[in-house]
């Protein structure tokens, strides 16, 4: 199986899972991604739940105390690590008092242990000023793998006020790892158009890291005007950007996102990128296509027919007659 | 050997993984030893924090905690 996005973002997630490199999950890399998330959340499954008991029991003794005892006991003792354990174990309004009168850095780390199963009610219950406050901090930790496990747990006000407050980069980034399509549209969507051009332009301009994120976010959008939207921004681009999108796109698997985004773009703009100078180049056009065909893309790419010219439109076909 | 993983990581996973299904016998061993060292590193952590717990808790409340959390 060719490398993906999402496959590389699954890999990822199910190494942090396991407490390892993405090297050390090597023999997931035959899986597609679907199986891989499949594995991964059994694992968190297996994981959590292996001392779920001990955690029960700890939860159980702290309803007979009162919640400002309960937080200097766990600010004393409880390792962030614990807490989010026994967290997970408590109603969600208990969990939620607690948190309210937590520091913020205690409240970033716990986050990070915090079972995913059991985020959602609990984050919805604190103050939403502090999970800002808890999410600007896991920024500043370059937690991307959990923020984009939060945000499927985020009510959508959180999500808009997240939206608007975290820089392009990490918006990029943390949709890197979202768990759910619709929850990362759901945050794109809150974002003014002035502020989507900006993280495009990021995307286009950062490294090619930050370019796959790109092309995965576009991808992944459930809401097709919303992705022409940012495919028409991305064309607005000069034409050495754009070349390098059409190289990331090839050397890390995301010639689905490519030819999604384009799909999603108007006439005029789908004019511009399949006029790209860099497409004269035969090879490119090959390894293009040649990906297409692996990738059972052809007839996306099929969509695009209307829009090439005479030449680029032999050029396609022999290179399809080539690879079948 | 492949049952004898096969039947550990169903045990561990449920029966219904896709993943025990399809990788290869050596994969499948590379997924059980991940597996069991996230198992051992997890127990360790969370036996250390434990034990600092108890360290910190007050000694009224020591003896009760610590019968709790098993140490």
């Amino acid at each position: 199986m060719g490398r993906d996005l999402a496959t590389e973002a699954e890999l990822v997630k199910l190494a942090r899972a396991l407490d390892t490199t993405t090297e050390g999950v090597a023999f997931a890399r035959p899986l597609d991604h679907g199986d891989i998330r499949q594995l991964r959340e059994r694992v968190v499954g297996a994981l959590y739940d292996e001392h779920r008991m001990v955690f029960q029991r700890v939860a159980t003794i702290s309803r007979l105390l009162p919640t400002p005892i309960n937080v200097r006991i766990a600010l004393r003792a409880f390792s962030p690590l614990l807490a989010a354990r026994v967290a997970g174990e408590m109603t969600p309004d208990r969990a939620a008092e607690l948190a309210n009168r937590m520091p913020v850095e205690y409240l970033a780390e716990s986050c990070v242990h915090l079972d995913p199963r059991r985020a959602g009610p609990l984050i919805s219950r604190i103050h939403s000023d502090r999970v800002l406050a808890v999410v600007t901090e896991l920024v500043s930790r370059g937690e991307y793998i959990t923020l984009g496990r939060l945000l499927d747990a985020a009510t959508e006000r959180i999500v808009g006020d997240v939206a608007s407050m975290v820089s392009d980069e990490a918006m990029l980034r943390i949709g890197f790892y979202a768990e759910s399509d619709t929850h990362l549209t759901r945050a794109v969507a809150a974002l003014p158009s002035g502020r989507l051009r900006g993280v495009v332009r990021t995307a286009l301009s950062g490294p090619a890291d930050l370019r796959s994120a790109g092309l995965a976010m576009i991808g992944r959008l459930t809401d097709d005007r919303l992705r022409g939207q940012l495919a028409e921004y991305a064309a607005e681009a000069g034409d050495d950007t754009l070349t390098r999108v059409l190289h990331t796109a090839l050397d890390d698997g995301a010639v689905a996102e490519l030819l999604t985004a384009v799909a999603a773009m108007g006439a005029a703009a789908q004019q511009r990128v399949l006029t790209l100078p860099a497409l004269e180049d035969q090879d490119l056009l090959v390894r293009l296509v040649d990906a297409a065909v692996r990738h059972g893309l052809v007839p996306r790419l099929s969509a695009l027919v209307g829009q090439m010219d005479g030449d680029m439109l032999r050029r396609v076909a022999a290179a399809i007659a080539v690879k079948r | 050997m492949r049952n004898d993983v096969r039947n550990v990581l169903e045990r561990w996973l449920g029966a219904d993984v896709r993943a025990v299904a399809v990788l290869s016998d050596k994969d499948l061993e590379e997924l059980r030893n991940a597996l069991t060292a996230a198992r051992n590193s997890q127990a360790k952590a969370l036996a250390a924090a434990s034990d600092e717990a108890l360290r910190q808790m007050p000694a009224l409340l020591r003896g009760g905690v610590a019968k709790i959390l098993g140490r």
